[in-house]
């Protein structure tokens, strides 16, 4: 379970979040909305330990997060990894960074770690390219390689920043059909998303930011009147019969 | 007269040799400005050292370890462009090296040895530091090969994975400074920042992995200092500079390994 009590933060007297105060249960697949800048990326980096909290606490099964952190890992997928295409590294090479944390310093990886790796990629559909450079992958393919090393360390959580960028319609599908799996299979998600109708069909549970907590409920639940006081009058909301 | 050659190839081949292990690594992290800008920096501690007749290798190592620990916290606590830090110290290091050269009044120092290199100029003492040099390079890329490697790839990435990015960041700073310090009176100033890239860019033409690349850029470091010396023991022409330009002619033949392998 990860609660998040009465936290704020701003940058340069701006405010980013505000008194937000948020529980996520175990076996959730949450889906986090709102428009650009409302926050949403700030606030699972804040979970995630990349920003010192300002205000508020976070608690991860009842212990502060970063605690918590010291001994656990979270699967994280970013929106946005920088890297220098021409880094001669493999997709392996990129999911074993999701189980370096088990090794000690000066220590190096054994078969069963790379048989774990394998079995990641081969989670997210591209075992075949285990071996290849990763600056000659595409941007989905990349992004599976991302996903399956959040995957690896086979961690309680899950948390993803748009994971649905780079991919194409049929593969955005197929993601969420995976997180759906794994979250069957006892994983806690929480995943940024702008695409609504895959978060209506995929989600249970669906949080509305815009520096502040707009709504935290069921999916089911969401309507046109939270998601026009999310996003404000620039969304317009077209219901389609698929 | 055998010792004097001898220790003049071992310098040759020591100095190139540690450089190149950590070429690699200078170069996919991107920090070859930061090997050049210390390099200069080390004008300003050797200008120091002569002043104040301190120890002048000592001197100039803890001036360029704190100058290079300085510019790496700046960037980092004050989100300062490293470029921008480093080409103020750069530039500060510089002006400070000649107005204290300028300070020494009446005294000859070999200037142009240090802006050059010179092999035969170094020392028993300091063939012994370019061997424990050579060691601690190998010992530390070793142990911390994983760590290195993937702070390389992400710093902020590798640091959510609690791979200790402060520490491994902190030993290779000071460690980039000692060679280029420790290997200065052979490679000299303006050349040593060369052979921080060259051997690299020249492996990763040939070779995909980076454990590959820091071996073959050794290989091509022992083979350019071997030639390199052997061309300015027939020729009588500067040792530090025939390396460089057969690092540079290596680089140009891995060019077409290159094309080759796109084409296959």
């Amino acid at each position: 379970m990860i609660e998040i009590c009465s936290l704020s933060y701003n940058i340069n007297r701006n405010i980013i979040l505000e008194d937000i105060n948020l529980t996520l249960t175990d076996g959730e697949f949450a889906a986090l909305i709102g428009p650009n800048g409302a926050g949403k990326s700030t606030l699972i980096k804040l979970i995630l330990g990349f920003l010192p909290l300002q205000t508020g606490a976070i608690y991860i099964e009842g212990i502060p997060h970063l605690e918590w952190l010291k001994e656990h890992s979270i699967g994280y997928l970013p929106q946005h990894e920088e890297f220098n295409r021409n880094f001669p590294t493999t997709a392996m090479e990129i999911v074993l960074m999701g189980l370096v944390r088990e090794l000690h310093p000066g220590s190096r990886f054994k078969s069963i770690h790379r048989q774990r790796a394998m079995q990641a990629l081969a989670l997210t559909g591209i075992a075949h390219l285990a071996n290849h450079q990763l600056g000659s992958l595409s941007g989905g393919e990349l992004q599976r390689v991302f996903l399956a090393r959040a995957l690896v360390s086979d961690s309680k959580y899950l948390i993803l920043d748009e994971p649905e960028a780079s991919l194409d319609q049929p593969g955005v599908k197929s993601l969420f059909i995976l997180l759906k799996d794994l979250n069957k299979a006892g994983k806690t998600i929480l995943t940024i998303s702008h695409d609504l109708n895959i978060l209506s069909e995929y989600c249970s549970f669906l949080i509305c930011l815009n520096r502040r907590l707009h709504c935290h409920t069921s999916a089911e639940l969401v309507n046109a009147e939270i998601i026009h006081k999310t996003f404000g009058d620039t969304v317009r909301l077209i219901e389609k019969d698929y | 007269m055998y010792n004097f050659i001898y220790q003049a190839i071992l310098a040759a081949l020591l100095s190139s040799f540690s450089l190149a292990l950590f070429s690699p690594l200078v170069t996919l992290r991107q920090v070859s400005y930061m090997g050049e800008a210390l390099s200069h920096i080390a004008f300003a501690g050797i200008a120091l050292a002569l002043l104040l007749e301190l120890n002048l290798q000592l001197t100039t190592l803890i001036f360029v370890v704190i100058v290079a620990l300085a510019i790496s916290w700046l960037s980092q606590k004050h989100k300062l462009q490293e470029a921008n830090t480093i080409t103020i110290f750069l530039s500060v290091s510089m002006a400070l090296g000649i107005i204290l050269i300028s300070l020494k009044k009446g005294y000859s120092f070999d200037l142009e040895s240090y802006l050059f290199g010179n092999v035969l100029l170094v020392s028993p003492a300091e063939i012994y530091q370019l061997v424990i040099l050579a060691l601690l390079d190998i010992f530390f890329i070793s142990f911390f090969y994983k760590e290195l490697f993937y702070l390389s790839y992400n710093a902020e990435m590798a640091k959510f994975y609690r791979l200790p990015v402060g520490l491994v960041n902190t030993i290779f700073m000071i460690l980039l400074a000692a060679n280029i310090v420790i290997t200065l009176r052979a490679a000299g100033i303006i050349l040593v920042s060369a052979q921080l890239i060259l051997p690299a860019v020249t492996s990763f033409n040939l070779v995909k992995r980076l454990d590959y690349a820091i071996l073959c850029s050794a290989l091509i470091a022992i083979l350019a200092a071997s030639g390199g010396f052997a061309l300015s023991w027939w020729l009588d022409i500067p040792t530090g500079a025939n390396i460089v330009l057969l690092e540079f002619v290596l680089y140009l033949i891995s060019l077409m390994f290159r094309r080759r392998q796109k084409i296959a």
